[in-house]
C-alpha cells in the first residue's frame, strides 16, 4: 500500500510489535515512522504528510493526549486516522483521546484480529 | 481547584487481598502471554519455584491514584531473552541486547495495566508510571509501610515468572 505510516510510543519494542501486527493485518504502508514521544512525533508530522498514526498515550515529555492537541491545533494530519494504543482503557480516557482527535482506540494486549477490525475500516472509509 | 478534585475513593485493603484478585492476576498474565508472546503460562506452587537467582531482570511499574503501589516482575535473563524474542515474532535476542530490557518493561505495563483495568475502582482512577528495570539479583525493593502484597508465581516454556504486587496504604 502506497503512503506513510507514523508509530509513536516510548517503546522500540512497542514500535516494532505494532508494525509487525499491521503486517500480518494486511496493513503495510511502504514508509514507516517512528517515533519515541510527542515533540519527536510532531517534528516528523511538520515535515512529513503521513496516512495513519498509531499513538500511545503515556509517553515522557509529551503525552498521546497532548500531542493530539497540537496536531488539532495545528492542523498537521486533517483527515488522516489517529489510532490510540495503549494500556490504558477506560471509558473516561477513551473518551478523551476521541474528543482529542483520535479514530480508533486499541487496548494493549492486542491480536491482528483487533488490528483488522479497529484498523483497516479507518483506511477503506 | 475544588476539595472534590481530590477525592480518590482509596482500593481497600480487603479487596486487594480477596481471593478474586490472584484470579484477576492470573487471568492478565494468562492473556498477555497468549496475545502478545504466544506462550501458554501457568500459575504454580511458590514453594516448587526457583528462589532468587545472581542472573536476573526485574520491571517495576508503579500505581498512583485511587491505589498506591507496584505491580514488580522478575525472571532470569534467559528468560527475558525468550520473552524479547516471543515479543518480536521469534527472532533470536542474545543476553547483552537492549530490546531484552524494552521487553519485561513493556511486559510489565500490560501486566500491570491488565490487571488493574479488570478493577472498576482501579481502572479509571489509578495511573501506570513508565516501567523501569534492574539487571541483577543482589537487591531489596523497599516498599514504604504499611503495604501488603500479592504474590504468584508463574511456568511458561521451561522458565519461571515472579509477579509482585504491592499496595501501600493512602494514608502514610
Amino acid at each position: 500500500m502506497k503512503g506513510t505510516i507514523l508509530v509513536v510510543d516510548d517503546s522500540a519494542m512497542m514500535r516494532k510489535i505494532v508494525l509487525r501486527t499491521l503486517k500480518t493485518a494486511g496493513v503495510e504502508l511502504d514508509t514507516v515512522l517512528e517515533a519515541g514521544d510527542g515533540v519527536e512525533a510532531l517534528t516528523l508530522l511538520r515535515a512529513n504528510t503521513v496516512q495513519l498514526i498509531m499513538c500511545d498515550i503515556n509517553m515522557p515529555n509529551m503525552s498521546g493526549i497532548e500531542l493530539l492537541l497540537k496536531i488539532k491545533e495545528e492542523k498537521l494530519a486533517v483527515g488522516v486516522p489517529i489510532v490510540m494504543v495503549t494500556t490504558e482503557g477506560s471509558e473516561p480516557q477513551v473518551r478523551q483521546a476521541i474528543l482529542a482527535g483520535a479514530r480508533g482506540y486499541i487496548r494493549k494486549p492486542f491480536t491482528v484480529e483487533h488490528i483488522e477490525n479497529n484498523v483497516k475500516p479507518l483506511l477503506v472509509a | 481547584m475544588s476539595e472534590s478534585m481530590f477525592a480518590v475513593k482509596s482500593y481497600g485493603a480487603q479487596e486487594f487481598l480477596s481471593a478474586e484478585n490472584g484470579v484477576r492476576a492470573d487471568e492478565a498474565v494468562a492473556e498477555v502471554f497468549s496475545m502478545m508472546l504466544g506462550y501458554e503460562i501457568l500459575p504454580v506452587d511458590e514453594a516448587a519455584a526457583n528462589g532468587c537467582e545472581a542472573n536476573e531482570r526485574t520491571a517495576i511499574v508503579g500505581f498512583s491514584g485511587s491505589m498506591r503501589g507496584t505491580c514488580e516482575i522478575r525472571m532470569t535473563t534467559l528468560a527475558a531473552c525468550s520473552v524479547a524474542s516471543a515479543m518480536l515474532g521469534g527472532t533470536p535476542v542474545a543476553e547483552g541486547d537492549d530490546s531484552i530490557d524494552d521487553a519485561i518493561g513493556e511486559l510489565c505495563n500490560m501486566l500491570a495495566g491488565g490487571w488493574k483495568n479488570r478493577i472498576h475502582t482501579l481502572s479509571s482512577d489509578c495511573a501506570l508510571s513508565p516501567p523501569t528495570v534492574i539487571s541483577g539479583g543482589d537487591y531489596k525493593v523497599h516498599v514504604r509501610q504499611p503495604s501488603m502484597k500479592l504474590a504468584r508465581v508463574y511456568r511458561f516454556d521451561v522458565h519461571t515468572l515472579h509477579l509482585t504486587l504491592h499496595r501501600q496504604d493512602l494514608a502514610t
